[in-house]
């Protein structure tokens, strides 16, 4: 009982962090039809970001995410202005393209956090870091709590933006039916730049978060990506709830793996980049698709 | 159903997701025909020649060429037993030449012909369509008339016994129109029977010997091309109710 | 002109094949490293360029290849004669992935690569028969330079001319009419999944063939090594930058990838821009020219046609 408890508490932690991850991905995705290789890029970026505002400027890590997040914004729509252009593409599915060259940019902000941070591993050590407290019986760590936290009020603050404002629900419309949406005449242009800039906050708040949690080297990121690619995939690439969801059953079989079977945990990243592939064939159209397919089966 | 059609479709119907696109649909097609297919936009008449090749997979009902059922084979498969379409919205392989566009089909269609073998059947199929001159242009580089004409012309290289023809003459001035349908005729008297999609009412009764006629997924008629426009039916389709 | 290219191409062979005799260690050192390069980057283009199914998981290949020739040597195997061992169990694994993974199609493939890659490199980590992070050495004593350099030598030429080959057979027009529109293809009778299958196996077995040779010629090997995710990285990298879809594109993006390579170590200041010049590098040419040198070539032609007002076709590069 303490097991499950446990199991199920900490699944619910990191699916807070997973869905964070993810929805920077998909939200770009969603918009543009751009698989954001340099999603990873970002998210070691806003790791050591959040590290040079807690070393140089004492600035507790999750206080920095409110410096991170804004400031990311801007990295993305930046990049959506150099780039973007030659990105935009009318076609239902993404161009090999325009993944090669976000592919590029994440080679470019490795080697630039080499540069200015240099190889070794780095790690952000606050009062908190060590502390655990007792939730239902069970120890959890601190820095893990307010990673879920900081997860939750940034969803939450997502989807007031996207359900209250006009970007936010252009950003919803392009997602859902790209060709009526632009037919209806919102500005492409526009509603990329800001798919880009919150993906890309998104990233590093993620990645910001991450390094609250683990040690961390410009090489960092590549793993988590691919987690957020599973999620996106299981949670199908456009609905918002669908992201939620994915993250849910990525932690889910993770911590269950872990805590029920004898997968070592050297090999449970394994197990989530199986799962990322196992997932893609299975359900090209993720999860919900999958639900909906059943449904009209029973109806039929 | 008889036992000497070429085609035998019965209660085909294709659903896309709350959309009925096909509803049941019996025809057969007899060797040698030129059945035509016509109805309004939406009718679900593209639909229909993708479920014949396996383009898509039909939701019900059973397609069989020659008695044998095909529904539900991948669609290089149906190609290789000699049923083949061609797109209404032409899909060449831009960075092809044209003789390389003909030479794929005639490598990899019902004729699998290779090396000098197939350089001969693709030369006489671009000949046959016009297409000679344009050989060895990039098919990214031709006019629509070309490249609707290219459409025919790897379908024909494929060695089809029955083809289908999604909108030839879609986009076509009247000149080319006229071509078009002597080169559907010539089609039909070298012994491939031709099923045909047309926008082009007159076009379509001037060549074909039988009409199915579709709206909104449903066959509204059938028969000789001059009893289906006298259709109540049909002529409800078309003009509306008053 | 045809005559022109392809006795080019002879003498290139010919040069390389009797380098031995007049070259030193270092520089023959130097051409084994682009000879290596030469054809992982060709076995990649014949499915990521000829068929347009970009993979970034071929280090799992290169890493079979090398494992089963080290892992055979140790129980007495001639190194030599695991060679076809290697390239077998790479085609078959080729096979296990590619028969979900082409499902998939464009980018949805590439991240299945991705995906499988890191599983097999992780796995790889952390099982003993690897020898784990501190990898594996080949027995003592089969070590003979001449020998390894005249194997990667014939293997590159060989791979180039098989790819020459293949562009022009039904396969290479099947390939492209794949890369150009799948739908289209198959409806004009191409088994597309067969083609693809096909494509992705002969190059793992050729990129096993390589990982075999590079096991014998450094005599160690590491997961860290040889499934290492830059490998696959710049196995795509190198025909990008050539030209994708070309026999010479590779061939190009091989020399200079290996040259640069070899300048930057020898330039301290430069060592650590590896990443800042792979990923500077991709981007200029998805920006500007995604059918890199290649692509750059036949402008350049077209240019100095039109200034010389000659009616010359743009050179289809071959």
């Amino acid at each position: 009982m303490q097991q499950l408890v446990s199991v199920t508490l900490s699944a619910l932690l990191a699916a807070g962090l997973y869905a964070t991850m993810a929805y920077g991905l998909a939200v770009i995705y969603g918009v543009m039809r751009i698989i954001n290789l340099a999603h990873a890029g970002f998210m070691m970026l806003g790791a050591y970001v959040t590290f040079t505002l807690f070393s140089r400027f004492s600035l507790d890590p999750f206080i920095g995410l409110v410096v991170v997040g804004p400031l990311f914004f801007f990295f993305g729509v930046v990049l959506y202005r150099a780039v973007g252009k030659s990105m935009a593409r009318s076609g239902a599915t993404p161009s090999i393209e325009s993944l090669l060259l976000l592919f590029g940019v994440w080679l470019v902000l490795q080697n630039l956090a080499y540069v200015i941070w240099t190889g070794d591993t780095q790690s952000i050590l606050t009062s908190y870091t060590m502390k655990s407290i007792e939730i239902f019986g069970v120890h959890v760590g601190v820095p893990s709590v307010f990673v879920f936290l900081a997860s939750a009020a940034s969803l939450i603050f997502l989807n007031v933006l996207l359900k209250r404002t006009y970007l936010g629900k252009a950003i919803r419309a392009v997602t859902q039916n790209r060709d009526a949406a632009l037919l209806s005449g919102v500005d492409a242009d526009r509603i990329s730049a800001t798919a880009f800039g919150l993906g890309t906050a998104f990233a590093g708040i993620a990645g910001g978060m991450l390094s609250t949690l683990m040690a961390f080297t410009p090489d960092f990121g590549r793993s988590f990506l691919l987690k957020a690619f599973c999620i996106i995939v299981l949670g199908g690439m456009e609905s918002v709830t669908g992201v939620a969801l994915g993250a849910l059953v990525l932690a889910v079989l993770e911590n269950v793996l872990g805590a029920y079977t004898p997968v070592p945990t050297s090999l449970q990243d394994a197990v989530s980049f199986a799962l990322l592939f196992v997932a893609l064939v299975a359900f090209p159209q993720g999860l919900p698709a999958l639900f909906a397919r059943f449904e009209r089966k029973a109806i039929r | 159903m008889p036992a000497d059609a070429v085609i035998s479709v019965r209660g085909i119907s294709k659903r896309f997701g709350g959309l009925l696109a096909l509803a049941f649909i019996d025809f057969d097609v007899m060797p040698g025909d030129i059945f035509g297919i016509i109805g309004p936009n939406g009718a679900g008449k593209t639909t229909l020649f993708s479920c014949l090749v396996g383009a898509v997979e039909p939701t019900s009902g059973e397609i069989r060429f020659r008695g044998e059922r095909i529904e539900g084979l991948p669609n290089h498969a149906v190609v290789k037993r000699g049923v083949v379409r061609t797109h209404q919205i032409v899909r060449p392989f831009r960075e092809m030449t044209v003789m390389e566009n003909v030479a794929v089909a005639a490598h990899f269609g019902a004729g699998r012909r290779r090396g000098a073998d197939a350089a001969r059947r693709v030369r006489d199929v671009l000949g046959r369509t016009g297409l000679a001159a344009e050989a060895h242009a990039l098919a990214g580089t031709l006019t629509i008339g070309q490249l609707k004409r290219l459409e025919i012309a790897r379908a024909l290289a494929t060695e089809p016994q029955v083809i289908c023809l999604d909108e030839v003459m879609g986009g076509l001035n009247p000149a080319e129109i006229v071509g078009a349908m002597s080169l559907i005729r010539s089609i039909r008297d070298s012994g491939v029977t031709v099923l045909m999609i047309e926008h082009h009412v007159h076009a379509v009764v001037g060549l074909s010997n039988r009409i199915l006629v579709l709206n909104f997924g449903q066959k509204i008629a059938e028969g000789p091309p001059q009893a289906v426009l006298k259709d109540p039916a049909v002529i409800t389709a078309y003009l509306g109710d008053n | 002109m045809k005559a022109f290219k392809a006795s080019l191409w002879a003498a290139s062979a010919i040069f390389v094949l009797a380098a031995p005799r007049f070259l030193d260690r270092g520089t023959l050192n130097d051409l084994w490293n682009l000879a290596f390069a030469v054809i992982l980057a060709s076995a990649w283009n014949l499915l990521g360029g000829f068929a347009g199914q970009v993979s970034l998981g071929y280090s799992v290949f290169l890493g079979i290849g090398a494992y089963t020739t080290v892992l055979l040597s140790l129980r007495g195997v001639d190194p030599f004669l695991t060679l076809p061992l290697g390239a077998i169990l790479a085609a078959a694994f080729s096979f296990v992935i590619g028969l979900p993974a082409f499902r998939l199609r464009g980018p949805y493939f590439t991240i299945a690569t991705i995906g499988v890659a890191e599983a097999v490199r992780v796995c790889a980590s952390s099982v003993s028969f690897t020898g784990g992070s501190s990898g594996l050495r080949m027995p003592a004593g089969s070590f003979d330079f001449n020998l390894n350099y005249f194997s990667m030598v014939v293997l590159a030429i060989l791979v180039v001319a098989l790819a020459a080959y293949i562009k022009r057979s039904a396969f290479g027009r099947a390939l492209a009419a794949i890369k150009q529109d799948i739908d289209a293809a198959e409806a004009l009778g191409v088994n597309s999944t067969r083609f693809k299958l096909a494509a992705h196996a002969l190059s793992a077995a050729v990129v096993a063939l390589a990982g075999s040779l590079y096991a014998i010629n450094f005599q160690y090997i590491a997961p860290g090594s040889v499934f290492d995710f830059r490998l696959s990285l710049s196995i795509v990298l190198m025909p990008i930058l050539g030209g994708v879809g070309t026999v010479i594109g590779p061939v190009l993006g091989a020399i200079i990838f290996s040259t640069l390579q070899i300048k930057l170590l020898s330039i301290p200041a430069l060592r650590d821009s590896f990443l800042f010049i792979y990923g500077g590098l991709l981007i200029l040419v998805m920006l500007y020219e995604p059918h890199g040198l290649v692509g750059v070539g036949r402008r350049l032609a077209a240019l100095a046609a039109s200034a010389f007002g000659t009616n010359r076709r743009i050179p289809d590069a071959g």
